[in-house]
C-alpha cells in the first residue's frame, strides 16, 4: 500500500435516510398522511477510505452495516450525504456518464442483464453504450467466453438462466469495457461450491491481472481467497482496515480441540487443571470440546493433560480461522472482540 | 447521433423480444382496433343526429382523433418503459441503469416496447389519412410545411406528459403509479373538441396540462378552423417547453431517488 495513485478516495462519507414513522394499521397510515414523521437513519456514519491501484479490499461486516450503502456511493447510485468521494478523479454522482466507464459492478442479489432479453443482446448493447470498439469488443468477448464458459448462454434469455450461469454472465457483463476498478457486492451469494470455486477462480486471476478489487461479502472462501486487505465496518464505520493475513495471524489466536472420550467427562477436574480455558461437552458426555489462546499454551499441551485424566479415543485441532473471526464481529455484543485489532 | 443509434438498437432488442409472444402481439392489435373502434362508434352515433358539433364537422373530429390515436401509438412506442418507472424505483432497478454510460431516462424509455403501439400507429395513421382525404385540404407548401412542424410537435408534447406524468412516482413512491394513469385518462377527454367542455376545464388541458395540444390546437390551425385557431401555432413552443418539463421533473426525480435496500 505504497503511495501510488489512490483510485478511490473517500473522506468522511456519510448516509442518511429519512424513513417515515408511522404507527402500525391503517389508521397510523392515515396519521402519516396528516403529520408526517420521519426517523432519521444512518446508514454510512463517516467512512474514510482509500484504495490504491491494483489492491485487492474485502468489504466485510454484519447485515445491516453499511456495505452496500457505501458502495452504492462510491458508485454513483447514491448522493452522499455529507462528505467526499472521487473515483479515478471523478467525483462518481455526479459525473455518471465518465464514472461508469471507469468501473464495474456487479450484485449477486440483483442481476444487471436486461431481463427479458437474450444473453447476447445485453453484451451487444452494452457495447453501443460504452461505445467499445469492434476489434477490443471481441477480444473482450474472446477472453470472458474462454474463462467464464458463457458461450453457451448467448442466446438464452436471462430470465431463464440458473443463478450460476446468471452470474457468471453477470461478471462478463460489468467487465466487457475492461474497467480499471471492479466493485463486486456478494458475488457468490447462493451459488454452489463448483460455481462458488470458478468465480474465485476468475477474481483471482482479475486481481493478478491488475484490476483493482472491492468486494463485499460474508464468505470467508472470497475473501481469503481473493483480498489481501480487509476493511471491516459495522454500524456505518470502520472498524478493522488491514492486511487479510495480519489480522487472522493477531485476531484469531484461539484453537479448539475436540475429544472423543471413552467414558464421560470429569469437566471439574479438567477445568481445574486448565483454568483459562473453556471447557464443554458437546452432543454427549463424551465428547469434550477445550477452547484455548494457543499463544498461551500448545494443544499439545492441552491434548496431554486432558489424557491425563481420561481415557481419549480420538481427538481434533482445530484452529478458529477468518470464519470464526467474522463469526465474532458479527456478534455485535462484544465489540471487544474487534479492539484487539484496533 | 450515437444517443439515438443506441436507444434505436435498445428499442429493437426489446421489440425483437416481445414479438415472440406472437399471440399476444395480435391480442394487443386486435385489442388496440377494438377499443379505439368504440371511440369512433361514438362519434359515428352523435353525427348520425347532429351534423355539426361546435361548429365540427364529422371528419374534423375524426382528424383530431386520429392525431390522439397516433400520438397514443407513439409514446407507446418510443416511452412505454416510463410506465415501469414506479416499479423500477420501488424495487431499486434503477441502479443498473445509472451504472451505465448513457442518460438514465433514455434507458427507462427504452426499456420496454408497447405492444398496442403497432394497432394504435396503423389505426391512428389510417384515420388522419382518410379524415385528410374526406377534407379536401388545398396541399399549398405552406400548408405541407405547417403539417411537417405540427405533426412531430404534437407526438413529442404526447411522449414528453407520459415522462412527466410517470416521473411523479419519485415522489410518490408506490409499485404502480396510478396518478400517473389518471393523467393519461384525462387527457383522452381531448380526443374531441375542446369547446364542448366546461371553461375551467378547457384552460387546464391548454395550458397546465397541455393535452389539447396534440389534437385540437394543431388540427384547429391546420384547418383554420375557429376563433382559436391561431393558438395553434404555439404547438411547437409547446412541446419544446414539454421536453424541458419531462427532462427536468425526471433528473430533479432521480436526485431524490434512493435504491433499495442497505
Amino acid at each position: 500500500m505504497a503511495s501510488t495513485s489512490a483510485l478511490v478516495e473517500a473522506t468522511g462519507l456519510v448516509k442518511e435516510f429519512r424513513r417515515p414513522r408511522k404507527a402500525p394499521g391503517l389508521a397510523g397510515a392515515l396519521k402519516h398522511l396528516v403529520t408526517r414523521r420521519f426517523d432519521v437513519h444512518r446508514a454510512v456514519a463517516g467512512i474514510d477510505l482509500r484504495i490504491d491501484e491494483g489492491e485487492s479490499v474485502a468489504y466485510v461486516g454484519p447485515n445491516g452495516a453499511g456495505k452496500s450503502t457505501t458502495v452504492k456511493l462510491l458508485t454513483g447510485i447514491l448522493v452522499p450525504t455529507a462528505g467526499e468521494v472521487r473515483v479515478a478523479g471523478v467525483v462518481p454522482h455526479r459525473d455518471r456518464v465518465a464514472n461508469a466507464r471507469n468501473v464495474g459492478v456487479v450484485f449477486g442479489q440483483r442481476t444487471q442483464l436486461w431481463w427479458d432479453l437474450p444473453v447476447h443482446e445485453t453484451f451487444e448493447l452494452l457495447r453501443d453504450m460504452y461505445r467499445i470498439p469492434a476489434a477490443d469488443y471481441r477480444r473482450s468477448m474472446d477472453r470472458l467466453c474462454e474463462v467464464l464458459e458463457i458461450g453457451p448462454l448467448l442466446p438464452v434469455l436471462a430470465r431463464k438462466l440458473s443463478l450460476g450461469q446468471r452470474m457468471r454472465a453477470d461478471l462478463a457483463a460489468a467487465l466487457l469495457h475492461e474497467p480499471r476498478i471492479v466493485y463486486l457486492d456478494e458475488p457468490t451469494i447462493g451459488l454452489d461450491v463448483s460455481v462458488k470455486d470458478r468465480v474465485r477462480a476468475f477474481l483471482r486471476q482479475l486481481v493478478d491481472d491488475g484490476t483493482t478489487v472491492l468486494l463485499t461479502t460474508h464468505d470467508v472462501g472470497d475473501i481469503e481467497e481473493v483480498c489481501r486487505r480487509i476493511v471491516v465496518v459495522d454500524e456505518g464505520r470502520i472498524r478493522h482496515d488491514g492486511p487479510v493475513g495480519v489480522l487472522r495471524d493477531t485476531l484469531a489466536s484461539n484453537s479448539t480441540v475436540r475429544f472423543q472420550l471413552a467414558a464421560p467427562a470429569p469437566l471439574h477436574l479438567i477445568r481445574e487443571r486448565l483454568p483459562d480455558a473453556e471447557v464443554t461437552t458437546g452432543a454427549s458426555e463424551r465428547d469434550l470440546v477445550v477452547r484455548f489462546d494457543r499463544t498461551l499454551r500448545p494443544a499439545g499441551a492441552v491434548a496431554a493433560t486432558v489424557m491425563g485424566l481420561v481415557e481419549v479415543r480420538d481427538l481434533r485441532i482445530d484452529d478458529e480461522g477468518v470464519a470464526d473471526l467474522i463469526r465474532r464481529l458479527h456478534d455485535r455484543d462484544s465489540p471487544a472482540a474487534l479492539n484487539g485489532a484496533g | 447521433m450515437h444517443t439515438l443509434r443506441v436507444y434505436r438498437r435498445s428499442l429493437g432488442a426489446h421489440l425483437r423480444a416481445t414479438l415472440e409472444y406472437q399471440a399476444d402481439f395480435w391480442i394487443l392489435v386486435v385489442a388496440a382496433v377494438l377499443t379505439q373502434g368504440a371511440g369512433l362508434l361514438l362519434i359515428a352515433t352523435i353525427f348520425a343526429r347532429v351534423p355539426r358539433i361546435h361548429g365540427w364537422g364529422v371528419w374534423e373530429v375524426v382528424l383530431i382523433f386520429g392525431m390522439m390515436v397516433l400520438a397514443q401509438g407513439t409514446s407507446e412506442l418510443l416511452a412505454e418503459g416510463t410506465w415501469g418507472l414506479a416499479g423500477l424505483i420501488n424495487r431499486g432497478e434503477l441502479d443498473r441503469m445509472l451504472l451505465r454510460p448513457y442518460p438514465c431516462l433514455l434507458q427507462v424509455c427504452s426499456s420496454r416496447v408497447g405492444m398496442n403501439a403497432f394497432g394504435n400507429l396503423t389505426v391512428g395513421g389510417g384515420l388522419l389519412v382518410s379524415a385528410l382525404a374526406h377534407l379536401d385540404v388545398a396541399w399549398t407548401p405552406g400548408r405541407v410545411a405547417l403539417a411537417a412542424v405540427l405533426l412531430p410537435s404534437a407526438l413529442l408534447i404526447k411522449v414528453s406528459l407520459t415522462v412527466v406524468a410517470n416521473s411523479t412516482s419519485f415522489w410518490l413512491r408506490g409499485a404502480i403509479n396510478t396518478f400517473a394513469g389518471g393523467l393519461d385518462q384525462l387527457g383522452e377527454l381531448t380526443k374531441y373538441p375542446l369547446s364542448i367542455y366546461s371553461v375551467g376545464l378547457q384552460a387546464v388541458l391548454a395550458t397546465a396540462l397541455p393535452f389539447a395540444f396534440i389534437g385540437f390546437f394543431p388540427v384547429s390551425v391546420f384547418l383554420q378552423h375557429g376563433r382559436l385557431a391561431w393558438v395553434g401555432l404555439l404547438t411547437p413552443l409547446v412541446a419544446a417547453w414539454c421536453v424541458f418539463l419531462a427532462v427536468t421533473v425526471f433528473s430533479r426525480g432521480l436526485r431524490r431517488y434512493e435504491s433499495a435496500g442497505n
